[in-house]
């Protein structure tokens, strides 16, 4: 896709013709990686935002207000405190460990962005393995978090990384379970596929959400797992501050420490827009269809439905998490084993057995076939 | 399997939980050794914030005693004033007058509600729900209003004196009063809807370090800890002082309705429904209070007839005893203070053994301890 | 465990979920919610017996330092010689801010009521010196060396009187008279210009001690 960009640019601008094709390719491939990263960035630190606003609203308070108006450039400040200030690094750590660390947690929740289906056109790589991908970069993120847990030398940190490995395995195969119903209706790996086949029938009732009950209910099952991947409330065991202090990244100071939060809202946005996009129809929005639009109204129109849903759906795992308790490790680990894998197996198996029953139709498909 | 697990010896962790850690409740360290996550042992290690109390009683006279009993147990601030006052003046036979017994009474109550709702929300916040210790902290500030409306200060009051109160209600304060419990009333079910009966918090509480009733009386646990093993032991109920007999309340006891009886969820139970029984207590206080002065006659240089003295009041956090000797001199002869948090932490080895790492915060929470009273 | 359970175990879940996020949204959408008041802009009326600090009304304090003995810390200082009219003058009225701990005891026990709480409660200070109240500004020595020359004015106005009047009585019973007072006077001054407010309070302390 790159290269194609690369030669089309070429033809249009005569003087490139000297320049070797791979520095084009190059080029246009660092510009789309930045642009990508400092959405990814700019997002995170409203999501920090965003969070506290929701958690003061919620608790009766006002949440942050002085920096900016109503507080909008809180972010700003936090990041530039962060940057400020002293890096810490234990005297007894595994310096290389625990310096590679965050870098980890942070590649492999940041190189998820790079599937993200944002619009009709507005894809960074539109990888025929799409969701594949997703799910091998952000197992990236439990090796950084164990190593971080390990190199700190600290047992509470310990803990924190030992129960996030121990979680966030568990959880992976939920996640790709309760994600398989999508792949199976689409016949394809690839997120733009995915949202591709989810179109028609007044842009909603096309949705896999709707597709047949089994697919309504895989996609809570998968919202939850997604929840425990991401180690939010009520599946935050790993950072548990009211136990293990703040778990893995509890030696973490100043810029280190905010790779480890940036990480985590860049997580929040990966899973909720693979819920998106496998579920929830991503651009696809009843009675406009952004295909059919201009090229650039079709993209921005197709970003912004994308970016509502989900952060939307973003902003209810802030409500949940400012709602619920939290789990055990051993409940947790019920959770997944007794409830979830067991559950989005019979989903799995229920969503083959129907789309070989009717032949890969939905129940929406059906009822508009017999009108007609 | 077996010969694998043999083949590779694990080693217990040493862990030292505290004295900063965010769900001591202060500085409150307790030495944990785990297998992985499983708690071999927890031994608390208490003496952080020691203070002298007892000591300090003995040279200060017994008026001047007053604002130290505020920083005895600074949520219930207000009932070790009382009890306090109770003492000494079950000592020197002083006799108060009713409507500064009355007085007693509301404050007190509603101080009870305070220092529950602080236990209510600190040990909500503890299983990792934040947003109910804001609710709870909301709540208590509306009673902080009233105390400062009363005697002037939010935390550390020093209203009770020997002999009756400081200063008589401020106007407009039983209305007050009654608006906060019309405010407060409907809460109670709310916090119950919110969390109490969630799935998760009954499953974190459920049958987790459940005390016998046995137990509870063998380790001398008191206060809702004890009724939390149901045993319905209120000195309200059974040993009455001040005006306790006037009114109608239930004393609230663990059912083990979600798990075994007398388990974390029994414990933290009781807590909320006596909030309730201390709005109906101070609802009837608020029908009934006489007219009349607020302070006996008690001689400014006040010197009690020599001889001890051994007084238990029912305290948020249970029975709070002071043992006072006089030698007929200003001061105390000798002062002891029977801290109902220190008694509880007795039976915090026992009951944790086999837990994990985030049942310890539970049964810490669910005690409800205040580490200036253990430490005194 | 049965199918049944299983299914009202999720059953249960769920729905308990759904009762507490339906409260907390509520909190969240309703602004009538929000109780914060914004601190420094905004602020909330003290009540009329809100124990703020502490403030002496010298004019009316009587030196009688029944707030010196009540006080459980030990929190205020106070100096004062007996002026020429026989009454208490005050020479320095220190209260400690550091480590009072506004129970309100002196302001109970305060026979004038010069003593009251005011409602301030503002005051943070790099400085432990600087949380010291200090009421009468000027150096406690120059009033005691004040007091003492008017006192030493009267004492010889008297005494002349007293000459005059009984002029055969002898003049070394006289001279005993006037001594007392200057030597206190002179003894008490150097502590204090050091700057040591305790002394005097200490000195001062003396009679209520006796008592007990």
């Amino acid at each position: 896709m790159m290269e194609s960009l690369a030669i089309s640019l070429v033809n249009a601008v005569p003087v490139l013709s000297g320049v070797p094709l791979w520095t084009i390719t190059l080029l246009i491939m660092v510009m789309v990686a930045a642009v990508v990263l400092t959405f990814a960035l700019t997002y995170s630190g409203l999501a920090t935002y965003v969070e506290r606003k929701v958690a003061g609203d919620i608790q009766a308070r006002v949440g942050p207000n002085r920096v900016g108006p109503v507080g909008i450039l809180q972010f700003l400040a936090d990041g530039i405190k962060l940057l400020l200030k002293e890096d810490i690094i234990p005297a007894k750590a595994d310096r290389f460990l625990f310096v590679l660390a965050p870098y980890l947690v942070f590649v492999g929740s940041f190189a998820a962005f790079v599937v993200v289906p944002f619009g009709v056109g507005l894809i960074a790589s539109d990888l025929n393995i799409g969701i594949y991908y997703v799910m091998a970069i952000t197992s990236l993120v439990v090796v950084g978090v164990m190593l971080a847990g390990w190199s700190s030398n600290n047992k509470w940190a310990l803990l924190g990384g030992m129960r996030a490995a121990a979680q966030i395995v568990s959880y992976e195969i939920p996640v790709g379970m309760a994600l398989l119903p999508a792949v199976l209706i689409a016949g394809s790996l690839s997120l733009q596929d995915i949202v591709r086949s989810q179109g028609g029938l007044f842009g909603i009732f096309g949705w896999n959400l709707f597709h047949n009950p089994f697919t309504f209910l895989s996609f809570f099952l998968y919202y939850v797992a997604a929840l425990a991947e991401t180690n939010r409330t009520p599946f935050d065991i790993p950072e548990a501050e009211s136990e293990l202090v703040s778990g893995y990244h509890v030696e973490y100071s100043g810029i280190r420490f905010a790779f480890f939060f940036l990480a985590e809202y860049g997580d929040m946005f990966v899973v909720s827009a693979l819920a998106t996009a496998c579920f929830l129809g991503g651009w696809h929005v009843p009675f406009l269809d952004a295909e059919a639009l201009p090229a650039l109204w079709g993209n921005l129109f197709s970003l912004g439905v994308f970016l509502g849903k989900t952060l939307s759906l973003v902003v209810l795992m802030m409500w949940i998490r400012w709602t619920l308790p939290r789990l055990r490790v051993d409940q947790l680990m019920r959770v997944a084993w007794k409830y979830l894998v067991p559950l989005t197996f019979f989903n799995l198996l229920g969503v083959s057995l129907w789309l070989l029953l009717f032949h890969g139709k939905g129940i929406p498909q059906m009822i508009a076939s017999l009108f007609g | 399997m077996k010969a694998r697990a043999e083949a590779l010896p694990t080693q217990e962790m040493l862990i030292n939980m505290g004295p900063q850690h965010p769900s001591t409740h202060g500085v409150l360290r307790v030495i944990l050794r785990t297998d992985g996550e499983v708690v071999v042992n927890a031994r608390p290690d208490v003496g952080y914030l020691h203070r002298a109390l007892e000591k300090i009683g003995e040279r200060v006279t017994y008026a001047q005693y007053m604002p130290f009993t505020d920083r005895l147990d600074y949520l219930a601030a207000m009932n070790c004033n009382a009890a306090w006052a109770w003492t000494v003046e079950k000592l020197a036979g002083i006799e108060v007058p009713e409507r500064a017994e009355y007085i007693r009474v509301i404050v007190c109550e509603l101080n009870r509600i305070a220092s529950h709702l602080i236990a209510f929300g600190s040990f909500t916040a503890d299983m990792g729900a934040f947003t109910p210790f804001l609710y709870a902290i909301r709540e208590r500030e509306r009673i902080n209003d009233l105390f400062e409306d009363i005697c002037g200060n939010r935390l550390t009051y020093n209203y009770v004196r020997i002999g009756g109160v400081s200063a008589d209600l401020p106007d407009r304060f039983l209305e007050k009063t009654k608006e906060f419990l019309d405010y407060f009333a409907p809460k109670v079910p709310e916090y119950n809807n919110l969390i109490s009966y969630n799935k998760i918090f009954v499953h974190r509480l459920a049958n987790v370090a459940a005390v016998t009733p046995e137990d509870a009386v063998g380790y001398g646990l008191t206060g809702p800890n004890l009724r939390g093993s149901g045993v319905p032991f209120d000195l309200r109920k059974n040993e009455p002082y001040s005006v306790y007999p006037e009114f109608d309340f239930d004393v609230c006891v663990g059912t083990g309705e979600r798990g075994t009886l007398g388990d974390c969820f029994d414990r933290y139970m009781v807590r909320i429904n006596e909030m309730k029984e201390s709005v109906r207590i101070v609802r009837q206080a608020i029908e009934q209070i006489p007219e009349g002065p607020v302070m006996a006659k008690v001689p400014r240089m006040f010197k009690p007839p020599v001889g001890e003295v051994y007084f238990r009041a029912e305290n948020p956090r249970g029975e709070t005893g002071i043992y006072l000797i006089s030698d007929g001199t200003v001061n105390p002869y000798r002062l002891k203070i029977r801290a109902p948090s220190f008694v509880t932490m007795g039976i915090f080895e026992k009951i944790t053994k086999g837990l994990m790492i985030a049942d310890v915060v539970a049964v810490i929470g669910s005690f409800d301890i205040i580490l200036p009273e253990i430490d005194r | 465990m049965g199918l049944k359970d299983y299914l009202y175990d999720i059953w249960e879940a769920v729905a308990t979920t759904a009762k507490g996020m339906r409260i907390t949204a509520r909190y969240g959408v309703d602004p009538r919610e929000t109780i914060t008041l914004q601190y420094p802009e905004e602020r909330w009326e003290p009540s009329e017996r809100f124990r703020g600090f502490l403030y002496n009304d010298i004019k009316t304090c009587t030196s009688c330092t029944m707030c010196v003995r009540v006080c459980p810390v030990d929190c205020i200082s106070l100096e004062s010689v007996r002026g020429a009219d026989k009454k208490m003058v005050l020479a320095s009225y220190d209260i400690d801010l550091g480590r009072c701990m506004y129970c309100g005891l002196c302001v109970e026990v305060c026979p004038p009521k010069s003593l009251k709480h005011t409602s301030g409660y503002e005051k943070a200070s790099v400085d432990r010196g600087e949380l010291i109240l200090h009421f009468i500004h000027e150096d406690a020595g120059e009033i005691k060396a004040r007091v003492a020359k008017q006192v030493a004015e009267a004492a010889a106005k008297a005494e002349a009187e007293k000459a005059k009047a009984e002029s055969e009585k002898p003049e070394a019973e006289m001279a005993k008279d006037g001594d007392p007072d200057s030597r206190a006077a002179q003894k008490d001054a150097p502590p204090l210009a050091g700057g040591n407010p305790e002394g005097g309070g200490a000195a001062e302390k003396k009679p209520g001690e006796e008592k007990e």
